[in-house]
């Protein structure tokens, strides 16, 4: 019986030193040194006693924390951030945050609250944010409002809210965003509106809750930073509503799968009585569009009309002078003058991205937009054989320019004289057709990012990129050279001003030495995902201190002659090559452990070979090579003459003994 | 009696590690449609969590903007969320694709802008295109993930026509 006693009596020991490990395995992550700590998933029913006391920021979501009190978080005495979403939280008692005065935001979301003590939020000095996301909340009353005067942001979506007046003594002075997403709030009243009047340029979010009436007057002479009614059903109630507010920013956009209701040009007359900034009616239909729809849209200066099934907006559409910025994403034009741009002169920014149908440019459908300075028409499947002159024609400060994920484009010289003042142009994902030695991108004295990644580039046309003074940034990523190779002369060497240049993904197996002898400003250059051995690292000696990338590449050796061009850099990735970690590659090993401090993403810096050392990262080899054939002379030759030392010393030890004999 | 002491021994250093969550347990299979020849079964691949996914409907020829049921815990936010489809075939893949289905410039459905820690019930349309299902049986791997790239959901699909 004793021994069968015993083995039990082991058998329990071993599964408790079993589940100790597990435990142990299962900790906090550091995410900056004694102040940032991720506990998330982790099970844990308490704070782990290894938590340093100067923890300000503790993410210590989806764990179990059923009650929590004064007792719980008190050696963590300097938090700042805490958030306990989904920790099962059903009781705060009395004082739980007392000890922490630097406290400022708290999230308690997705927690199935069932009460909170008066005096629980007490403790933090200045209580700035607070999440109370779906905690089963009915009523506002459940929130302690003692200590909130500070706050900033009350995150309340998600619960079973159906009035938003606040209890008397709730402080509101200082609140600029007010969330009430996916609540139950149908109805708007001036009483209700009245314990918000202490709070300036608020944002308020009602998305997600069906407001079917507002009591007259309830927004009047209000001023609000911006206003949601995401998904509500009847606009015409919310114009009526919010008579005589001023708002900056207006969201009425719905969604895909909420009721559809056609616009009408009746429920936009209350937006004439009021003033609003910019308005957002995503996802909507409009029934009769027609120059009545528009008549109350004067004062807005951005309006996005995304999604809006548009198929054209109607000629002569008057008193939108005001219009700033006009976002027409994701509708169904067929051509770009079918937007009938002369309705909108003051445009400075104008968005016609991801169009349902193919857009074809046409001919200066733009040109009335003399002020405009940003447009963006990626996603199109715009075609065009000879770009883009007459398409954008007189768009005197047009500085930055989107025609990326579009089908082929043919660009001739001077492609882009229409916009002499360009400071960014981006054709990434559009393959362009540029007949050899033309300089499609000559005269733009101002463009400082040209983006050219994927565009099947001709790369051995040397004058591909004359004409730009200015350009900084260049990205050819994606982009092929012949035999995966970068000659001396290369068409980036028209370009002596770059600071950012992007080669990855292009293919290349090797770099001339001279390749990037005119590219003295450069402080960041990538080069992964390319096949380059050490062999194109002496193409890097123009280079000093910059950020390389040689990351995903093919370099095994490099030889020590090649070390000192990397050791002038000041950051350097190297990640995901094959490298060797035999004694034939000592140099480098022994400059890698005295350059960590360069090396980003050290922990992706693995050994290939030889075959025990592989997927070992390099930090982890220690290697101590045989000794050199120099050191073996040296060896020999101190061997050789101790030998002869010893034979002298023994020789005259003896004469010396026998001569006293 | 060594017998004994071995079954206990392996039964101790076995018993912690089917205790551990997300080791080397899996999500069980469940069904998420089985009608007219057609069957959809799938399985979480995220190691820490289930999810609940039903189709309204379930037929060859699969009509346009299906209704789906979707119940789920968020473990990020949602202000952008990207659907990434492989559809695997006799071992190859023959179909992949990227959708968004929340844009910051573009919330599509009404839980876009949804946060960390809230609970997502879906019941609505899926605004998908119609198209004959062959007869077949197909792999199909999906992975819901944010701007930050990290995984909503995740899931192994077979879809059995026959």
């Amino acid at each position: 019986m004793a021994p069968a006693v015993s083995c039990c009596f082991l058998a329990l020991l071993l599964s408790a030193s079993c589940e100790v490990v597990t435990s142990t395995e299962q900790m906090c992550i550091e995410k900056e040194a004694k102040t940032i700590y991720n506990c998330e998933n982790l099970g844990l029913s308490e704070i782990p006693d290894t938590l340093p006391n100067t923890t300000e920021f503790l993410e210590f979501s989806f764990n179990f924390l059923p009650t929590v009190q004064d007792t719980t978080f008190s050696q963590l005495l300097n938090l700042t951030f805490l958030d306990l979403t989904r920790c099962q939280i059903n009781w705060i008692h009395e004082n739980a945050f007392q000890s922490h005065p630097q406290l400022s935001t708290l999230v308690l979301t997705g927690n199935p609250l069932i009460f909170v003590a008066e005096t629980a939020l007490n403790g933090p000095r200045s209580l700035k944010h607070l999440f109370l996301i779906q905690t089963g909340i009915s009523s506002l009353e459940f929130i302690p409002a003692h200590n909130l005067k500070n706050l900033e942001s009350l995150h309340l979506g998600g619960n079973y809210i159906s009035s938003i007046k606040f209890p008397k003594d709730f402080p509101t002075g200082n609140l600029k965003v007010l969330d009430f997403q996916n609540n139950a709030i149908h109805y708007l009243s001036r009483e209700d509106m009245d314990s918000l009047r202490p709070a300036t340029n608020l944002s308020l979010n009602f998305n997600g809750n069906d407001i079917r009436g507002i009591e007259p007057g309830t927004f009047k002479s209000t001023v609000f930073q911006s206003l949601n009614f995401g998904g509500t059903v009847n606009l015409s109630v919310i114009f009526r509503g919010l008579h005589n507010s001023t708002i900056q920013s207006l969201w009425l956009g719905t969604y895909q799968d909420a009721e559809d209701q056609e616009l009408s040009p009746i429920m936009f007359e209350g937006l004439c009585e009021m003033s609003v900034e910019s308005m957002n009616l995503q996802n909507h239909y409009f029934s009769n569009l027609s120059l009545t729809t528009f008549q109350c849209f004067t004062h807005l200066q951005e309006l996005d009309l995304t999604a809006t099934h548009l198929h054209e907006l109607p000629p002569g559409i008057k008193g939108m002078n005001l219009l700033k910025k006009l976002v027409l994403n994701v509708n169904s034009f067929d051509q770009l003058c079918q937007i009938n741009a002369a309705s909108f002169p003051s445009l400075t920014h104008l968005y016609i991205k991801g169009n349902r149908h193919k857009l074809q440019l046409g001919v200066g459908c733009l040109e009335k937009l003399e002020n405009l300075q940003t447009l963006d028409l990626s996603h199109n499947n715009i075609e065009a054989s000879d770009c883009c002159n007459l398409q954008l024609k007189n768009l005197p400060h047009l500085k930055s320019l989107n025609l990326s994920y579009n089908e082929p484009l043919s660009l001739q010289n001077e492609a882009f004289k229409a916009c002499p003042q360009l400071e960014l142009l981006d054709l990434a994902r559009t393959s362009l057709a540029v007949k050899a030695t033309q300089s499609p991108f000559q005269n733009l004295h101002f463009l400082q990012v040209l983006n050219l990644s994927y565009c099947s580039l001709d790369t051995s046309n040397q004058h591909l990129l004359a004409g730009l003074p200015n350009l900084r940034h260049l990205n050819l990523q994606g982009n092929r050279f012949k035999d995966g190779n970068i000659p001396k002369t290369s068409p980036f060497q028209m370009v002596s001003t770059l600071e950012i240049l992007v080669l990855s993904s292009c293919d290349l197996s090797s770099i001339d030495q001279e390749a990037f002898h005119s590219l003295g400003n450069v402080s960041h250059i990538d080069l992964s995902h390319n096949s380059l051995t050490s062999s194109s690292i002496s193409a890097l000696s123009w280079f000093k201190g910059t950020y390389l990338n040689l990351a995903t590449n093919s370099i095994r050796i490099i030889p020590a002659h090649l070390l000192p061009i990397l050791s002038q850099q000041k950051i350097i990735r190297l990640s995901h090559n094959p490298l060797d970690c035999t004694c034939s590659n000592i140099h480098f090993l022994t400059w890698y452990k005295e350059n960590v401090q360069k090396l980003k993403d050290f922990e992706e810096i693995r050994c290939a070979n030889p075959p025990s050392l592989q997927g070992v990262q390099l930090s982890d080899v220690t290697l101590s090579c045989g000794m050199t054939a120099a050191g073996i002379f040296f060896l020999t030759v101190f061997l050789f003459l101790s030998a002869a030392l010893l034979i002298y010393t023994v020789k005259f030890f003896l004469r010396w003994k026998y001569q006293h004999l | 009696m060594t017998r004994f002491v071995i079954t206990l021994l392996v039964w101790t250093l076995i018993s912690p590690g089917n205790g551990s969550w997300g080791g080397g347990t899996s999500w069980p299979t469940h069904t998420a449609c089985r009608k007219e020849g057609l069957e959809v079964l799938y399985q979480s691949c995220d190691p820490l969590q289930d999810f609940g996914f039903s189709v309204d409907q379930c037929a060859k020829h699969l009509k346009p903007n299906l209704n789906i049921r979707v119940g789920i815990i968020l473990r990020e936010d949602i202000r952008e969320l990207y659907l990434d489809i492989v559809l695997i075939s006799k071992g190859a893949s023959v179909f992949n694709y990227s959708y968004p289905i929340c844009e910051v410039d573009l919330p599509k459905f009404s839980f876009c802008g949804r946060k960390k820690g809230e609970q997502l019930y879906y019941a609505g349309p899926m605004n998908n295109p119609g198209f004959e299902i062959y007869e077949g049986k197909y792999q199909v791997l999906l992975e819901l993930y944010n701007e930050k790239r990290t995984t909503l959901a995740c899931a192994n699909a077979t879809v059995i026509c026959s």
